[in-house]
């Protein structure tokens, strides 16, 4: 049967809009309405509690952050973790799908025993690390067995943000590492089979094959890389009892929008501080994209 | 691989949607005969909920038109409750602690409880420093339900073998203590003990500067902690952190909490709260210790008491009722009771183990100051922290927390 | 060759030791799970239990009436919200990739918009709307705001940027609706990615813990995270119930885990045989 080719444009907006449907109406209702909620929060001085009130200030909220000492210091802190964090995430990751996606034994065993930090809550994962990196615990225990210095990972403002950083990889990697392995088996065994063929060895196969046709994925797993670190919260806060301290080391964005919100209950400025922070990781997704350039 | 036919897979949908749909129906509210009002609080531990339950059934039989339905909030309980306050689904009775009273109050989300005390109901039985902290321009929001002071914990069996013979009644006493209290028995660098287990939080360090007369709030409410006579204060525990070296943080030896590190045998002195009395015995059953009332700092008495009450929401509806439920509790505390009757009564006073805390709410400085306090704690957490681990001297922490507090506060009006 | 095989006994050291790394603080809960908490505050031994008791899993299971019912509301939440979240993201990603439609590239903004937001900051709205809806304390309140997730969507939508297009233009010439074409091609040869969503979805709809936190006030609507967190006191922290807690919530994800990895095994290729 032929396809009538005129209504093509008109058939394929239907489909297009029947399939997209459940999410229009559920993300509208729930994530977009908070958010355009959130947005003109950020353009008021809001009383939220008791008597309702909103009085209008414009750009207010938006030039007091630029004067505040501690938003700097947390965008710093959030940058100096993205920076770092997301680069050695995604390549660890990459390395561990590749590892066990190859031809080597005990794969399923390593593939259970890497993911349990994942699988594991990000609460109950905290709870285990500040185990782990107390000062008598078994990092420390591990380092002084090493005869390598030790250090209150926990306690000492120039080492608390990395041992977050630390925790967050190893917890990390792992959800990334089983998109990556899920990537893995959409590249055809033919290809590699026929580059084989024509003399290439593992390694050209790997930058020739593998990587380009992993583009997609790398995009999806480094934007939700940035957009993951960017918004680290849980973290920060268990370790520093919200204050994010010792003076402001562990500090970020979020925890910083947390504050704002819930203890003082300055919904206008949090919520401007949220509209930023947005604005922000949008800015560094482009320009990431635009060294990344998607295939179709 | 079959090929799924598309309508088998989307009456699939339909049929679970249909479900999810009748599941949700089945909701457990039942029109009440009587009056629900509803309960909140956090808890403390599985046998307090026990007690508490205990106690509310023994209300619901005196009162037998209103039922109570108790719900504990597991985490983050004030969040949850500012949230449910607004969004006008907040229980009709709930605790709050003298710390966060402030707040509420001003935002005239508590019901003013005046109206409902009546002759027989009396107000001045209540411990009065405990009763102010919930009260704003000569109304009453909430009636105290039990409260806790610091005390001197200290380990027998260390003060046995440093030779001390009884608990220090001063400062300086507590600081020689403290020195011949750390020891290093295996000489491996790493101290098995402290003398003294530190927590540096203003919650627990505000009577140090109240002691040399510094303060935390002027009259408008503005940070105002950066004072001689706090430095004064705070400057001791400064220096025995680290000059003597004879105190120790929890982080420091391992330990999360100052009972922890106390029932650990890492410090043999701590500043801790009635709840530590169980927590100890239960979880360290075989330490030694005795409490003892807080040495006296620059020849006075002094330390910190931590209330809560129980307040009721603007908008319940059944608020008889709802004042039915606090009225009844205001005579059974958990902890300490407020009521200084109840207190006599139930020989707190003499209880050698209590009787420090029980003496110290006479000269007690409540935690509270103000609805900026929430701000003006993190800023100085945040700072003095830093103070202790040297990075900065203490007088310029205070005056960094001091700005930053302040411009948070200004920029909020 | 020499040189390979002392690169893979190199290669299976490292991956020996990494897992090593990782198991360990497992091994730690698991343990403590099965000590009583002065023995775990003693600080003493490390992974055999000096005192092993059933003690803290009794009372968890057995001590907390309401156990059960928090355990099988959090299987029914998180099992229909994986459902739906697998079907209608993936509806939503294919759209995205492979149908021009008009305003594709400003949802597919949107969407990815959406995900730079905080939640912190959509928490009291979306408390608002919920409870306005009458859904606070309810099933539909846990379940319906979740049944699509920008994540995934966003996820399969670069899943599906590689599908050959060969197969879409014959179903097309087959006389194949995009609909059909979808359900009965496209979908069955996603499954590496579908499992991987049902992975991470049933997971976050297991942990979630805050949004529960917020609207539920009912303990018997409480969702297994929120009930065990009882445990945690507001002075003292039961460390021996929290452990053993934190391992009865990590097993179902970890079996769910362990059931769709075989999804992740070589031979289901889009260009492969349709079989």
């Amino acid at each position: 049967m032929r396809v009538v080719w005129k209504k093509q444009g008109v058939r394929e907006a239907i489909a297009g809009y029947s399939f997209m449907a459940p999410t229009i109406i559920v993300m509208g209702t729930f994530v977009v309405l908070p958010i355009t909620y959130a947005l003109f929060l950020a353009f008021n001085k809001v009383r939220i509690l008791g008597e309702l009130s909103y009085r209008f200030i414009g750009f207010k909220n938006f030039i007091r952050m630029a004067s505040d000492e501690r938003v700097l210091i947390a965008l710093k802190n959030t940058a100096e973790y993205v920076t770092i964090v997301v680069p050695i995430q995604t390549i660890l990751a990459l390395l561990l799908a590749l590892i066990l996606n190859s031809k080597i034994k005990g794969k399923n065993i390593f593939r259970i025993v890497f993911f349990l930090p994942t699988v594991t809550s990000s609460a109950v994962l905290t709870l285990i690390f500040m185990w782990i990196y107390n000062s008598n615990g078994l990092l420390n225990n591990f380092l002084a067995f090493l005869g390598l210095p030790t250090y209150n990972w926990l306690g000492d403002p120039a080492v608390a943000l990395k041992s977050i950083m630390l925790m967050n990889i190893w917890s990390t990697a792992p959800f990334y590492m089983v998109i990556y392995l899920a990537a893995l088996q959409d590249i055809p065994e033919s290809l590699y089979e026929a580059a084989t063929i024509d003399g290439a060895n593992p390694f050209d196969q790997f930058v020739s094959i593998t990587l380009p046709l992993l583009k997609p994925v790398t995009f999806f797993i480094v934007v939700m890389g940035i957009i993951g670190t960017f918004q680290l919260f849980d973290q920060s806060y268990i370790f520093s009892a919200g204050s994010g301290g010792p003076n402001n080391s562990t500090l970020t964005v979020v925890l910083l929008i947390y504050q704002y919100a819930f203890k003082s209950l300055d919904m206008g400025y949090a919520a401007a501080l949220a509209l930023m922070l947005a604005g922000v990781i949008m800015i560094v997704t482009l320009v990431q994209r635009y060294f990344f350039k998607e295939e179709n | 691989m079959k090929i799924e036919p598309l309508a088998k897979t989307l009456s699939l949908w339909g049929f679970l949607l249909l479900l999810v749909v009748t599941l949700t129906s089945c909701g457990f509210r039942n029109s009440p005969e009587g009056i629900t009002i509803t309960l909140s609080g956090w808890q403390s531990n599985p046998n307090e909920k026990q007690l508490l339950e205990q106690v509310l059934r023994q209300f619901e039989i005196q009162h037998p038109h209103i039922k109570v339905k108790h719900e504990t909030i597991n985490d983050q309980y004030m969040d949850v409750i500012k949230t449910r306050l607004i969004g006008d689904a907040a229980p009709d009775v709930f605790y709050l602690d003298a710390f966060e009273a402030p707040l509420l109050m001003k935002y005239g989300v508590l019901e003013p409880l005046n109206s409902y005390v009546n002759a027989q109901f009396d107000l001045a039985d209540f411990e009065p420093t405990l009763l102010k902290a919930f009260q704003l321009e000569e109304r009453t929001y909430g009636l105290p339900k039990d409260f806790s002071t610091l005390a001197l914990f200290y380990n027998k069996k260390a003060f046995q073998e440093a030779g001390i013979e009884q608990a220090p009644q001063t400062w300086d006493e507590l600081r020689d203590d403290s020195k011949k209290l750390t020891v290093d028995k295996n000489r491996d660098g790493r101290k098995e003990q402290y003398g003294f287990g530190l927590a540096p939080e203003l919650s627990r360090q505000y009577f140090m500067m109240t002691a040399f007369g510094g303060r935390l709030i002027d009259r408008q409410e503005n940070a105002a902690f950066f004072t001689s006579g706090s430095l004064k204060g705070l400057q001791l525990v400064i220096e025995q952190y680290r000059k003597d070296q004879s105190s120790a943080q929890p982080s420091d030896v391992g330990a999360s909490t100052g009972s922890e590190m106390f029932g650990q045998g890492k410090a043999a002195m701590v500043l801790e709260g009635t709840w530590a009395i169980p927590y100890l015995q239960e979880t360290f059953p075989k330490l030694e210790f005795a409490t003892a009332e807080v040495p006296t700092v620059n020849g006075k008495k002094g330390t910190m008491a931590y209330t809560v009450a129980y307040v009721m929401n603007k908008k319940a509806k059944h608020k008889e009722a709802a004042w039915q439920l606090i009225a009844y509790w205001a005579k059974e505390g958990l902890a300490l009771p407020t009521r200084k009757s109840v207190l006599a009564e139930l020989g707190f006073v003499n209880n050698p183990l209590y009787a420090p805390f029980a003496k110290g709410a006479d000269y007690a400085t409540i935690w509270q100051s103000g609805e900026t306090l929430p701000t003006i704690l993190t800023h100085f957490n945040n700072q003095f922290i830093s103070a202790l681990i040297g990075e900065q001297s203490l007088r310029n922490a205070l005056r960094k927390a001091q700005r930053s507090a302040n411009e948070e506060i200004q920029s909020a009006r | 060759m020499k040189s390979l095989n002392w690169l893979k006994g190199f290669l299976y050291i490292g991956l020996i030791f990494y897992g090593i790394i990782t198991f360990l603080p497992f091994a730690w809960a698991l343990s403590a799970s099965f000590k009583p908490l002065s023995e775990i505050m003693a600080g003493g031994s490390y992974f055999i239990p000096d005192h092993f008791t059933w003690d803290n899993y009794r009372t968890i299971f057995f001590r907390e009436p309401l156990f059960g019912r928090w355990l099988i509301n959090s299987l029914v939440v998180a099992a229909f919200i994986t459902g739906f979240n697998i079907l209608f993201n993936s509806m939503a990603g294919y759209a995205l990739a492979r149908i021009q439609f008009p305003g594709n590239s400003f949802l597919f903004f949107v969407i990815l918009a959406v995900l730079m937001v905080p939640g912190q900051i959509t928490l009291i709205p979306s408390y608002l709307i919920l409870k306005n809806l009458g859904w606070l304390n309810s099933y539909q309140g846990l379940i319906i705001p979740n049944v699509v997730n920008a994540t995934f969507i966003f996820m399969m939508r670069q899943f599906f940027m590689n599908f050959p297009k060969e197969l879409e233009e014959a179903a097309a010439l087959d006389g194949l609706s995009r609909g059909e074409t979808f359900f009965s091609i496209v979908l069955p040869l996603a499954k590496p990615a579908l499992a991987a969503q049902a992975i991470f979805i049933f997971m976050g709809a297991w942990n979630n813990f805050l949004m529960p936190l917020i609207i539920l006030s009912d303990p018997e609507m409480f969702p297994l995270p929120l009930g065990l967190n009882t445990f945690k006191g507001q002075y003292i922290s039961y460390w021996n119930y929290i452990m053993a807690a934190s391992m009865v919530l990590t097993l179902p994800a970890l079996v769910i885990y362990a059931f769709f990895n075989r999804y992740f095994i070589q031979g289901v290729t889009f260009t492969g045989s349709k079989e």
